[in-house]
C-alpha cells in the first residue's frame, strides 16, 4: 500500500520535476560553465570554446563601467525597495482600514499591478518628454523649476550611483511594484488580531504608536519575506532600463541584466554575458540563503 | 459623548481637545495622502488614454494639452495597420495560454502530493523549488537560448512555451501546495478513498474542484506573467510576424518613436494593456487570500 502511494507520489511530482531540472538546475550549471569558457560567438568556428578559467571575471572587474553596473543595480535595489516598501505600507495600512469606497478606492489604487514593463516604460518615456511632461508643465506652474527637467538624458547632475535618470527610472519600477506590494502587506495586516488594536486603543495608543509598536513588529515576518523576493527580483531586473534608457546616458542607469543582454546579442561574448549574470546569480544566492533556510524551516 | 479633562481640571468640549484636533488634522493629511497616491497610479493610465485619442497636430502641441479637443480613434487604425498588432496579440494570448494551463496542470499534481503525503524525497524536492525561484531569469537565459536553439524552436511557439514553463511551474507549485493545505481538509479526500476513490481520482474528482478558485488565481497570474514577459519574447519569438505584443510594442517605440506617431504608439499600449485589466478584475476577490495562503503563511 504505502509503495503504491509513493509510485503514485513519484509519478505526479516527475513532469515538475524533470522541468525544475531541465530548466532550473541545468541552465544555472550550465551559466557557470560557460563563464569559464571562452564563449565568443564569432571565434567558435575557428577557436572552438577553450576553458579560460577566471579570465572572464577579471577582465570584467578591470572595466570601470562594469563597476558602476553593479553599484547602480544594488544602489537601484536599494532606492526601489526602500521606496515601494515605505509607500506600500503606509497606503496598506489606509486601505485596511473602513471607510467609504474602500473597495473602489482599494481597486484605484492597485489597478497598475498587471501594467506590462514595457508599457509602463513606454507611457513613462512620453511623460518624461521634457518640453511636453505634464510633470514638468505641473512643475513650472507651481514655480518649482525654470526649465523643464530632462529625466531621462539629464547627466550634469551626478552624485555617486545617483543622478535624474537614475531616480526617474527608479520612480518608474516603484510605479510598476506599488501595487503587488501593498496587497502582499495587505494580506499581511490581516493576519493581525483585531484584539491588539483595540486594547492599544483602550490603553489610550495613539494612531503612531500602534503603528510603531504593534504593526510593524508583527508585520517583521511578512516584512522579511516581501524584501528578499522584491530583492531578488530587483538585482535581475531588466525590462524598464533596457527600454527606457539602455543604461544610458553615460551608463548612469546601467544594471547588470542590461549589460549582458547586450554582451551577448550585440557583441556576441556570451561568456562575458554569462559571467555578468553570475555575479547576478551571486548577490540572489546571498539574500537567497537565508530565504530559503527559513522557508524550508517553516514548511516541512 | 464623553468629555475631557485638562491638568487644572476644568471641563472642555471634546471637539475642542487636543485629541479631537489631531485626530482632524490625521485624517486630513491621510485624504491627503491618499489623493497623491491614487494621482500617482492612476495619472499615467489617463496620459496613455487621452493620448491614444489625440490627433498627431495636438498631442506635438506646445504646451501639451491635458484634454483632447479633437477625439479620434485614427491612433488605433493606424497603430493596427502600420504594424501586425492583431497577429501580435494572438502570439501573446496563444503562448500565454497554453503557458498557464499546462504550468498550471504540471504544478497542481506535484503541489498536490507535496501537500499531502511524506513520501522519501519530499523534502528534498521541495527544497530543489525553492531553489530554482531564486535562480535569476538572466542567469537561466543564455543556456536555455542555446537548448532553444539546439532544439530548432527559435521563432517556434513551443520554444518560447518550454521557456516559460521553466520559471511558471516552480512559481506555481509552490503557491499552489501552500494553498492545497489550508483549502482542503484531508478527511474529505479519506472518505473518497474509503468510497472507492484511487489517490489519482481523488485528486482530480475532491482536491481539484474544492481548490479551484485557488488555481484559476494561480493560472492568472501565470497567464500574466508570460504576457507581460519581454526578455524572453524578444529573442525566442522576434522573426517578423511571430512576435508577442511586447516585442512588438518595444519595436514600435524605437521605430516609430518620433513625436508624430506617438498617439499610434500608446494606442497600442492600450491594447496590450486590456488582457492584464480584465484579468486583474477577476483576481480581486481572491487574490488578497490566496497570496496570504500560498506565499505569507506557507
Amino acid at each position: 500500500m504505502i509503495r503504491k502511494r509513493n509510485i503514485f507520489c513519484y509519478l505526479m511530482v516527475a513532469p515538475a520535476m524533470i522541468i525544475v531540472l531541465a530548466l532550473g538546475l541545468y541552465p544555472m550549471l550550465a551559466s557557470i560553465r560557460m563563464s569559464f569558457l571562452q564563449y565568443d560567438l564569432l571565434l567558435i568556428p575557428t577557436q572552438g570554446t577553450p576553458f579560460v578559467g577566471l579570465k572572464n571575471y577579471e577582465s570584467l572587474l578591470r572595466r570601470p563601467e562594469i563597476l558602476q553596473a553593479i553599484m547602480n543595480t544594488l544602489m537601484f535595489v536599494v532606492v526601489v525597495v526602500g521606496g515601494v516598501v515605505s509607500l506600500g505600507l503606509l497606503v496598506a495600512s489606509v486601505l485596511s482600514r473602513n471607510f467609504k469606497f474602500r473597495g473602489t478606492i482599494r481597486t484605484l489604487v492597485l489597478a497598475s499591478w498587471f501594467i506590462p514593463p514595457i508599457v509602463a516604460a513606454g507611457i513613462w518615456t512620453w511623460m518624461f518628454q521634457p518640453e511636453r511632461s505634464p510633470i514638468n508643465l505641473l512643475l513650472m506652474w507651481l514655480g518649482v523649476i525654470n526649465t523643464p527637467i530632462r529625466f531621462l538624458t539629464d547627466s550634469s547632475w551626478v552624485l555617486g550611483p545617483f543622478s535624474i535618470p537614475f531616480f526617474s527610472l527608479s520612480l518608474v519600477r516603484i510605479w510598476n511594484g506599488l501595487p503587488f506590494t501593498t496587497t502582499f502587506i495587505m494580506a499581511g495586516l490581516q493576519s493581525i488580531p483585531a484584539e491588539i488594536y483595540e486594547a492599544a486603543e483602550i490603553d489610550g495608543a495613539s494612531g503612531i504608536q500602534r503603528f510603531f509598536l504593534i504593526t510593524l513588529p508583527m508585520l517583521r515576518p511578512v516584512l522579511a519575506i516581501l524584501i528578499t523576493l522584491l530583492a531578488i527580483g530587483g538585482i535581475g531586473h531588466f525590462e524598464t532600463n533596457y527600454v527606457m534608457t539602455n543604461g544610458g546616458p553615460k551608463g548612469l542607469t546601467n544594471v547588470l541584466a542590461v549589460t549582458a543582454y547586450n554582451e551577448a546579442y550585440t557583441q556576441y561574448r556570451f561568456d562575458i554575458a554569462a559571467s555578468l549574470a553570475n555575479i547576478i546569480l551571486v548577490f540572489t544566492g546571498i539574500i537567497g540563503f537565508f530565504y530559503v533556510r527559513q522557508q524550508v524551516k517553516e514548511r516541512i | 459623548m464623553t468629555t475631557h479633562s485638562t491638568p487644572s481640571g476644568t471641563l472642555i468640549h471634546p471637539s475642542f481637545s487636543i485629541y479631537q484636533i489631531s485626530k482632524y488634522a490625521s485624517n486630513a493629511i491621510t485624504i491627503l495622502f491618499m489623493a497623491f497616491v491614487i494621482l500617482f497610479t492612476l495619472f499615467p493610465f489617463y496620459w496613455m488614454l487621452k493620448s491614444s485619442f489625440q490627433t498627431p497636430a495636438e498631442i506635438t502641441a506646445l504646451p501639451p494639452v491635458f484634454f483632447p479637443q479633437q477625439f479620434t480613434l485614427d491612433a488605433y487604425i493606424r497603430a493596427v495597420t502600420l504594424y501586425p498588432i492583431p497577429r501580435y496579440l494572438f502570439n501573446s494570448l496563444f503562448v500565454s495560454t497554453v503557458t498557464a494551463i499546462v504550468a498550471t496542470g504540471i504544478a497542481s499534481s506535484a503541489a498536490y502530493v507535496i501537500a499531502r503525503y511524506k513520501f522519501p524525497g519530499v523534502s528534498i524536492f521541495l527544497g530543489i523549488l525553492i531553489f530554482t525561484q531564486l535562480i535569476p531569469g538572466i542567469t537561466r537565459f543564455f543556456p536555455i537560448y542555446f537548448l532553444i536553439q539546439g532544439m530548432g524552436l527559435i521563432n517556434n511557439y513551443l520554444g518560447l512555451i518550454i521557456a516559460y514553463l521553466g520559471f511558471s511551474v516552480p512559481y506555481s507549485a509552490l503557491l499552489l501546495q501552500g494553498y492545497f493545505r489550508s483549502s482542503c481538509p484531508p478527511e474529505l479526500e479519506e472518505a473518497a478513498m474509503i468510497d472507492g476513490c484511487t489517490y489519482f481520482t481523488s485528486f482530480i474528482r475532491v482536491m481539484l474542484p474544492v481548490s479551484l478558485p485557488g488555481i484559476v488565481a494561480v493560472s492568472i497570474f501565470t497567464f500574466l506573467g508570460a504576457w507581460n514577459d519581454f526578455l524572453w519574447a524578444s529573442q525566442l519569438l522576434n522573426q517578423g510576424q511571430m512576435k508577442t505584443l511586447q516585442v512588438g510594442l518595444r519595436d514600435f517605440m524605437g521605430e516609430a518613436g518620433s513625436l508624430q506617431r506617438i498617439n499610434s504608439f500608446m494606442a497600442a499600449c492600450v491594447i496590450s494593456t486590456i488582457p492584464a485589466l480584465i484579468l486583474y478584475r477577476f483576481l480581486q476577490r481572491g487574490m488578497v487570500s490566496g497570496l496570504a495562503a500560498g506565499s505569507v503563511k506557507g
